[in-house]
């Protein structure tokens, strides 16, 4: 599956990865490089060690994963409701798998 | 266990030899080629793996089996180096646990979960704990931080006039969320029980919270108001 055209994309905008094809959430294992598609179904400012971090809690049919951003209260676009693309490594949270500082889509 | 190290100096080298020892299996990184053919020549552990390779390149810790490590250890004498090779480590690679040397103690503040790092390690700060432990009578000396520095292993010598000599451990109101793990009198480990009664010149080893009120109340209640 090819999400982006090279040929019609600004080069800037290209992501330099080609992604594998999205998994559901239950499928996802710990440590392994996946790309999921779900719904921001919450947004919270968590402190880190001082510093606020976004923590969003991303929901498809059968899951739910957390997505942490480092060192931001916000970012444009990541609201409650929108459809979003993750693509990086899952690891192990407190109750959910979490996705640290990953890339991301919006659709 | 897997290990992966970054840095082949004389810190990385060491430690590779005691986790070897433990029987895990250890894989080295260091970017100095010649360091790498020397060393890996001159190593006769088979559980010790040399490579040639930037740690701070993800294609090189790919190579290096960091994808599959339980454990990834910084220890270049940069840290710098050391920063990005962690924060590659546990955002590339989803290591559980990361652990970081601190070679300047002014850069100790960056070596936080931010930057992927689970455990720091300063020589210079240990080294500065172990010394006041050595020196001092009548205060609290962190000795160790624990769970990523939410609680503390701290060190209380009884100074004459504490109000702790003569008391039973359970009457002198320690705050909750600190235990008394060990007293060490006259060289001898005392497993303490809620009767035991501390006397002057007894060293305590307390696991503390890290939280200001705990140890305002930790030190009222070991060494008083003299401190």
């Amino acid at each position: 599956m090819k999400l982006f055209n090279r040929n019609a994309t600004p080069a800037a905008l290209v992501v330099p990865v080609d992604l594998p094809p999205a998994v559901s959430i239950a499928e996802l294992k710990p440590r392994s490089l996946a790309h999921i598609r779900g719904t921001v179904v919450r947004i919270r400012t968590i402190p880190r060690t001082g510093l606020p971090s976004l923590a969003a809690t991303i929901e498809d049919e059968t899951g739910r994963v957390v997505a942490i951003w480092s060192g931001r209260r916000a970012i444009g676009g990541v609201t409650l409701g929108r459809h979003i693309d993750l693509h990086g490594i899952a690891v192990e949270g407190r109750h959910e798998l979490e996705f640290h500082n990953p890339e991301y889509t919006l659709r | 266990m897997k290990i992966v190290i970054a840095g082949g100096g004389s810190v990385g080298r060491h430690l590779a030899g005691q986790l070897a020892g433990a029987s895990h299996t250890v894989t080295i990184v260091d970017n100095n080629r010649s360091v790498v053919e020397k060393r890996a020549a001159q190593s006769s552990s088979p559980n010790v793996v040399w490579l040639v390779g930037d740690a701070c390149d993800v294609k090189a810790l790919r190579k290096s089996g960091t994808n599959e490590a339980d454990v990834f250890i910084a220890v270049t004498g940069d840290d710098e180096d050391n920063l990005v090779s962690a924060l590659l480590a546990k955002q590339e690679f989803g290591i559980p646990r990361v652990i970081a040397r601190v070679n300047n103690p002014r850069n100790e503040w960056l070596f936080n979960d931010m930057w992927g790092v689970d455990v720091s390690v300063s020589t210079p700060h240990l080294l500065a704990s172990l010394v006041e432990e050595a020196v001092t009578v009548g205060s609290v000396v962190r000795l160790l931080s624990l769970e990523r520095g939410r609680a503390n292993l701290v060190e209380v010598t009884l100074a004459a006039g504490s109000p702790a000599a003569g008391r039973r451990i359970a009457d002198l109101g320690l705050p909750r969320e600190s235990l008394i793990v060990a007293v060490l009198r006259d060289g001898r480990v005392m497993q303490p029980s809620p009767d035991t009664i501390l006397a002057v010149g007894d060293e305590a080893l307390v696991i503390a919270a890290a939280e200001d009120t705990d140890h305002l109340m930790l030190k009222a209640a070991l060494i008083g108001d003299q401190a």
